[in-house]
């Protein structure tokens, strides 16, 4: 019965170990600064990018859109020159 | 002929140039009124982002019943016109789900100091963007019965859009809860509301015009129809 006891010791002198090593190393990577990061961002650049991403996405989908629907009254209008020759072949209205 | 019939410009009369007006005044009162209205204390300015995010969420929430309602009558009583809606629907979901996942990490990265938290709020309302994406991949390359495969896609959309809702209530979150709005201080609340009516109508013109797309579709398909008879008539 003394085995298990004997690895008992082994982790917790493991973990020991490991925290005690780890926690000063991990503390070495930090480096003091004055103020959190986020503190010192400037709120302006990220309304001005959503804002902006926002109309530049509707203006570009309308222009795509618009652009997808003439392209297909095109085709319709040439189609309909070839189905009625004589008939003028307007464009669809 | 049917292709006359459906002529593309019939969608769009008077009404819409009347809308598109009214979208034109809008974007120059509401600046105005978000500017005006009250900086948040905690979040600060950034909190302006607000003023549109909510509602370009809320336009990706109609979207996507419009386009389950309109799947529901393709599937159960094969109505084209309802395909044509839903395909218009799903395609402004991912528009306007783009909007609300693009601004929402900006305003994060600032408010809570992270692009992202893999929250109820946010991963729920990316997968219903990845779902609307879904639809329209599955209409494109899911071959002769990918429009009813979208379809069934669009209604499991549909059931989404209550999650990402309650999500803020229902789980711990970082997101702000669906109180926010009911409780803004009533001069945010008009700035609020304006950018809603006005995301809403733009929401309405932008249905309209690729409804007129998908009526002038629908045209083109009737008339090549038409020249294929017109062709084997005449060998």
């Amino acid at each position: 019965m003394k085995r298990p006891w004997g690895v008992l010791g082994a982790v917790l002198a493991g973990v020991t170990t490991m925290v005690g090593g780890v926690a000063p190393a991990v503390a070495q990577q930090f480096e003091k600064v004055d103020e959190a990061a986020r503190e010192n961002l400037l709120a302006t650049p990220f309304v001005a990018a959503a804002y902006g991403f926002i109309w530049i996405a509707i203006l570009a989908y309308v222009v795509i859109t618009a652009r997808r629907i003439r392209r297909v009254e095109g085709e319709i209008a040439s189609l309909r020159r070839r189905v009625d020759p004589g008939g003028g072949g307007t464009a669809p209205r | 002929m049917d292709a006359d019939r459906r002529s593309p410009g019939s969608a769009l009369g008077p009404g819409f140039l009347v809308a598109v007006g009214l979208a034109a005044l809008g974007f120059l009162i509401v600046p105005v009124l978000i500017v005006r209205a009250p900086i948040e204390p905690v979040m600060g300015f950034v909190q302006k982002i607000f003023y549109f995010h909510v509602p370009c969420a809320t336009m990706m929430f109609a979207s996507t019943f419009v386009a389950a309602a309109g799947s529901i009558a393709f599937l159960f009583k094969g109505s084209e016109g309802g395909d044509r809606l839903a395909h218009a629907a799903g395609e402004l979901g991912i528009l306007f789900g783009a909007c609300t996942l693009v601004t929402g990490p900006l305003w994060g990265r600032k408010a809570w100091g992270v692009w992202w938290q893999w929250d109820a709020r946010l991963t729920s309302s990316l997968l219903l963007f990845l779902i609307l994406n879904g639809y329209l991949l599955a209409r494109r390359y899911g071959g002769p019965g990918g429009r009813k495969l979208a379809a069934a896609l669009a209604l499991f959309a549909a059931v989404d859009v209550p999650l990402v809702y309650k999500s803020v209530d229902w789980w711990r979150t970082v997101h702000p809860q669906t109180t926010v709005v009911p409780t803004l201080d009533p001069r945010m609340r008009g700035a609020f509301w304006s950018a809603f009516a006005l995301l809403t109508l733009v929401w309405g013109i932008l249905l309209a015009l690729r409804l007129r797309l998908e009526r002038a579709r629908a045209g083109l398909a009737d008339l090549e129809l038409l020249v294929e008879d017109q062709m084997e008539m005449q060998r």
